[in-house]
């Protein structure tokens, strides 16, 4: 132990601590600066730790406290506050860089160490400056124009004020900076490890380290030993019926007997701290009899394999689905021209910034006492209940954190479980926070396909027939892989009008990584197939692949895939205002000829289905003392954007100013069931449900004469009001006839992807991303950019660089996470065709890019080297070699 | 437990009942909770073999009811039983089916588990 003197943020200290303590720790956990984030296990890759010391930054993992003798350390604190920001703060909320918020101080550090010493830095100045700076959720492109805003308050040009959209400039359309943006950009916001709760006990699971095993004993006497050590949890101290599952049973808290996957937990330590926990975590003894491992599909599949899920009533093939629309066999014998090809996509992760978390407690004593989870998204039927069910405690109250990233992972229960459970066993509060290389291993991912698709077109260049067989690789647990699939089949035909399908899928369990939702959630996939076959019959035909998009686009009045009549197809508007972008990259390619380095543009389109059968929301209101508003509705935002949906509804429904709304969306207890934000639901349900409480609630108030809360009360009417949206019409497939009514709305769009490869080192670059989308009215349009950009860097790591490998995806770089070094420019053009049954005519948006950035970027690489890669990712080794077969 | 093995998924169905058409899931769960009515309930729940209601079943309907309509979702067995101060046993006997099947299902409440069967979606011949 060693003093050492320094000043954070301005006051000096006096610190007596181990000189080898990492500057991180003594921030967060000795002073409660929770501002400072981290992501990467401590290895330097993410910034998210990132402070000012002596005027330069420093990523404070890597940071000894011994090193800080009479230092001046500046963290995202020691900047501004809400109530009086720093004007970089200002800029990153008033450019709507910031969604999920868990990079966002480390990103503002970065910042203020730029433009300490450069007021007016060029996009490479930034790039280099923040390059090891990690960012899920916007692709970079808002954090530099953030930036740069920044570079402008500080050199004097304009202002915040001058920046900062007027209250009287209504809600529909309008940028108003997000209700909680501000307090993300000042680190004040609490994830689920900044919260303060003295006393609490630290967990570390115990995970099996084989693919497929039978667990023969768990010993961890010498565990409970170790100082620190509270005690040792495993299944047999479950009370419930230990499952996590959504609907196959094959999902437990801690496995019993068989652990079918590597990452399986096994047994947790709760201690003091968490150094201790997972030092006697790795003192738990387990035996294992390692068992065969059952690595992919085809191995699933064949004759003989072993029964991935140990249960002998499930077989390999988890689900089994089919699409017919007229008869695409007799089709294609009639078809002029026939597409034949295999397509793979490969399994990603959602790859959120903030590793796994969880807190649990017991409020009040005996039977009556209250199982309190502090989670990582609400759903209250989803989390609460079947946390409720699997501990074995009817009083379960769900509350959400604020969350760094979601991209679908958080639909399924994690680290809730073990936290759950441990605070019941122990009747102590706990905190479950995973390290990155657990979180890796422990949730779900994107599900790989493999597709062999037919596509057949008449001698007039229009498409006849469309038949794929997939094949679906589920990994060891089903999550709600059946949904994805059916998701796969209800999106199958996209875009366009394909009056015959025939497609075949099956989800086959592995020993391996499980896929569960991950934004796009099944259409992902299947778009590239079809996307990547409409381009090949493009060419096949000699015909421009926008032009053979605009002439097979679906019309109002024509059918989708599932035979769902559309009553609008906004689609053909987007190709139609793609065009002058799509004609500017053709002539651009044909101007840089270069043989070594090869320009290509790629187009693909989307047509994304929002609100699935019979969905549900319902939200409340209710009319403050103050006149203000407080929303009710279980909208989970871990940053897409609904803060800004439900308030800008709200307020424009009620005429309350912006600054009264109030949301409260995070508490079981307090909620009405908006059910899960997933699958770019919340806008077109919560959005609907909320409009009709605004409604129920002024149809009371001109009842009553009221005007005020006063007016209401006196007149003895409650001041809660609810509202309800039920997709009554919207049905499903029919059994009998493979078709139905499959979703209430959808948003459309087309991408342009412009690339360069690099004909020597196999590399593909990205110059730009062009997208126009039509999701209906828009209320915030920053809000749906940002979801467009994020989803575009996104989708391009998907054709390019990520591919999660169980075991060996340990960490960020491993898993070749987007960078400032992999940031291109893209340009969103946004068009708004009312919906006609959607709230105020807008739908919703969180998932489009990842539908057809991908595709569009495969497009690209074919249009550049004239040879087709089927195979996600579209890597180096791939491009070469696709060269050398040429 | 459900089973993959040749299994369809059941699918909801439309029902005309006291007069009104209500759309069921394929586990007899309402889909529009709305359309649930007392007379309605009496139905259902002769169908499922309560030949008369009782003072402590109408009062465990009424406080569900009332829940759902002013709370916007279902109740948790938690909420039930502080809500008619009856034990979880005594809500599992109260209706046939128990608590999932007797009384949520009879009560209009949405299916607490949302979760599909898994299954084959296949086009039947």
């Amino acid at each position: 132990m060693k003093k050492i003197t320094f000043k954070v943020n301005g006051i000096p200290n006096e610190f007596i601590v181990d000189e080898n303590l990492a500057l991180i720790d003594l921030l967060r956990k000795g002073l409660h600066l929770t501002g400072t984030k981290q992501s990467c296990d401590r290895k330097g890759q993410c910034g998210a730790c990132t402070v000012i010391v002596n005027g330069k930054t420093v990523r404070s993992c890597l940071t000894k406290v011994g090193e800080l003798e009479g230092a001046d350390v500046i963290t995202i604190e020691g900047l501004g506050t809400p109530d009086n920001p720093h004007l970089i703060q200002e800029a990153f909320v008033l450019a709507g860089t910031i969604q999920c918020g868990f990079c966002i101080p480390g990103m503002i550090m970065a910042a203020k160490g730029l433009l300490d010493v450069n007021k007016n830095p060029s996009v490479e100045d930034i790039k280099k400056a923040l390059r090891r700076n990690l960012c899920r959720c916007t692709g970079y492109g808002k954090i530099i124009e953030a930036i740069q805003l920044a570079g402008r308050f500080l050199r004097g040009e304009t202002t915040p004020d001058q920046v900062r959209p007027a209250a009287s400039a209504g809600q529909i359309g309008v940028s108003h900076p997000r209700p909680w943006s501000m307090m993300k950009a000042c680190g004040v916001v609490k994830y689920t490890d900044d919260l303060v709760i003295p006393g609490v006990l630290e967990i570390a699971a115990v995970r099996s380290p084989h693919f497929n095993a039978r667990v023969k004993s768990i010993d961890y006497a010498e565990a409970e030993k170790m100082p620190g050590v509270v005690g040792v949890i495993t299944a047999a101290d479950i009370k419930g019926t230990n499952s996590i599952a959504v609907a196959v049973p094959d999902e437990f808290i801690f496995c019993a007997d068989h652990a079918t996957v590597l990452g399986s937990p096994i047994a947790a330590v709760v201690a003091t701290t968490r150094d201790e926990a997972r030092a006697a975590a790795a003192a738990v003894r387990v035996e294992y009899e390692v068992l065969p491992r059952v690595a992919t599909a085809a191995e699933a599949l064949a004759e003989g394999a072993p029964n991935v899920n140990p249960d002998p009533d499930f077989s390999n093939i988890v689900y089994e689905s089919e699409l017919i629309k007229g008869d695409a066999e007799k089709a294609f014998s009639s078809s002029a021209h026939i597409i034949e090809e295999k397509f793979s996509t490969q399994l990603v992760h959602q790859a959120c910034l903030e590793p796994e978390t969880a807190v649990a407690y017991v409020d009040g004593e005996g039977d009556d006492a209250q199982l309190v989870v502090i989670g990582r998204s609400i759903h209250v039927h989803m989390h609460a209940a079947i946390l409720s069910v699997a501990v074995g405690w009817d009083n379960v109250r769900y509350i959400e954190a604020f969350a760094g990233g979601q991209f679908g992972i958080k639909t399924d229960v994690t680290t809730e479980g073990i936290a759950a459970a441990a605070a019941l066993h122990f009747k102590r509060p706990v905190r479950y926070t995973a390290t990155l290389a657990e979180s890796l291993v422990m949730t779900t991912k994107r599900h790989p396909y493999s597709m062999d698709v037919r596509l057949g077109a008449d001698a007039d260049g229009k498409l006849t027939a469309y038949g794929m067989d997939f094949i679906v690789e589920k990994g060891a647990h089903a999550s709600i892989g059946f949904v994805i699939m059916d998701r796969s089949m209800d999106m199958l035909s996209g875009a366009y009008n394909l009056p015959n399908v025939k497609a075949e899928g099956k989800l086959v369990y592995t020993n391996d990584a499980w896929g569960g939702s991950a934004r796009g959630a099944g259409p992902p996939q299947v778009n590239f197939a079809l996307e990547s076959a409409v381009d090949m019959m493009a060419v096949k035909l000699n015909m421009d692949p926008l032009e053979f998009r605009m002439k097979n686009s679906l019309h109002p009045g024509e059918t989708t895939g599932t035979g769902q009549v559309v009553d609008e197809w906004a689609f053909l508007g987007c190709l139609e205002h793609i065009k002058p972008f799509y004609d500017k990259a053709c002539k651009e390619a044909k101007d840089n000829k270069n043989e070594t380095v090869r320009r290509g543009v790629g187009l693909a389109g989307a047509s994304f289905g929002i609100g699935s059968a019979n969905d549900s929301s319902n939200m409340a209101v209710e009319l403050d003392p103050d006149d203000g508003l407080t929303v009710y509705g279980s909208v989970a935002d871990p940053g897409e954007g609904n803060d800004a949906m439900l308030s800008q509804i709200a307020a424009h429904c009620t005429g309350i100013p912006l600054g009264k709304i109030r949301l409260s969306t995070r508490d079981s207890e307090l909620v009405p069931d908006a059910g899960v934000s997933a699958s770019s639901r919340q806008t077109f349900m919560s959005g609907g449900a909320l409009v009709k409480a605004c409604e129920e609630l002024k149809a009371a108030m001109k009842e009553a004469g009221a005007k005020t809360h006063a007016d209401l009360v006196a007149a003895g009417k409650p001041t809660r009001y609810m509202g309800k949206k039920i997709l009554e019409d919207v049905q499903g497939v029919d059994k009998e006839t493979g078709q139905g009514k499959t979703w209430g709305s959808f948003v459309h769009g087309a991408q342009l992807a412009e690339v360069e490869v690099d004909t020597k080192t196999g590399e593909v670059k990205i110059l730009k991303m062009t997208t126009v989308v039509d999701p209906g009215t828009i209320f915030n349009p920053q809000a749906v950019i940002g979801q467009v950009e994020g989803g575009a860097d996104m989708g391009a790591g998907y054709a390019l660089r990520e591919h999660f490998v169980l075991g060996k995806s340990k960490d960020w770089i491993t898993y070749k996470f987007p960078t400032f070094a992999t940031y291109f420019p893209k340009e969103t053009v946004l068009l708004e065709t009312p919906r006609s049954n959607a709230p105020l005519g807008g739908t919703g948006i969180g998932e489009f890019t990842l539908v057809a950035t991908h595709p569009a970027i495969a497009n690209a690489v074919y249009n550049a080297i004239g040879v087709r890669i089927c195979d996600l990712p579209i890597t180096p080794e791939k491009v070469l070699s696709a060269l050398g077969k040429k | 437990m459900i089973k993959n093995e040749g299994r369809t998924i059941k699918r909801p169905y439309t029902r005309i009942i006291a007069g009104v058409e209500i759309m069921f899931n394929g586990e007899g769960f309402f889909i529009t909770p709305s359309s649930w009515t007392e007379d309605v309930f009496q139905v259902l729940a002769q169908e499922a073999g309560v030949e008369e209601i009782s003072d402590k079943q109408w009062m465990v309907v009424n406080f569900i009811r009332k829940f759902y309509a002013e709370q916007g979702k279902s109740p948790l067995n938690h909420h039930l039983k502080v809500g008619t101060n009856l034990s979880l046993a005594e809500l599992e006997a109260l209706f046939p089916g128990g608590l999932k099947y007797g009384v949520r299902r009879l009560t209009g409440l949405p299916d607490p588990c949302r979760r599909k069967v898994v299954g084959k979606r296949v086009k039947s011949d």
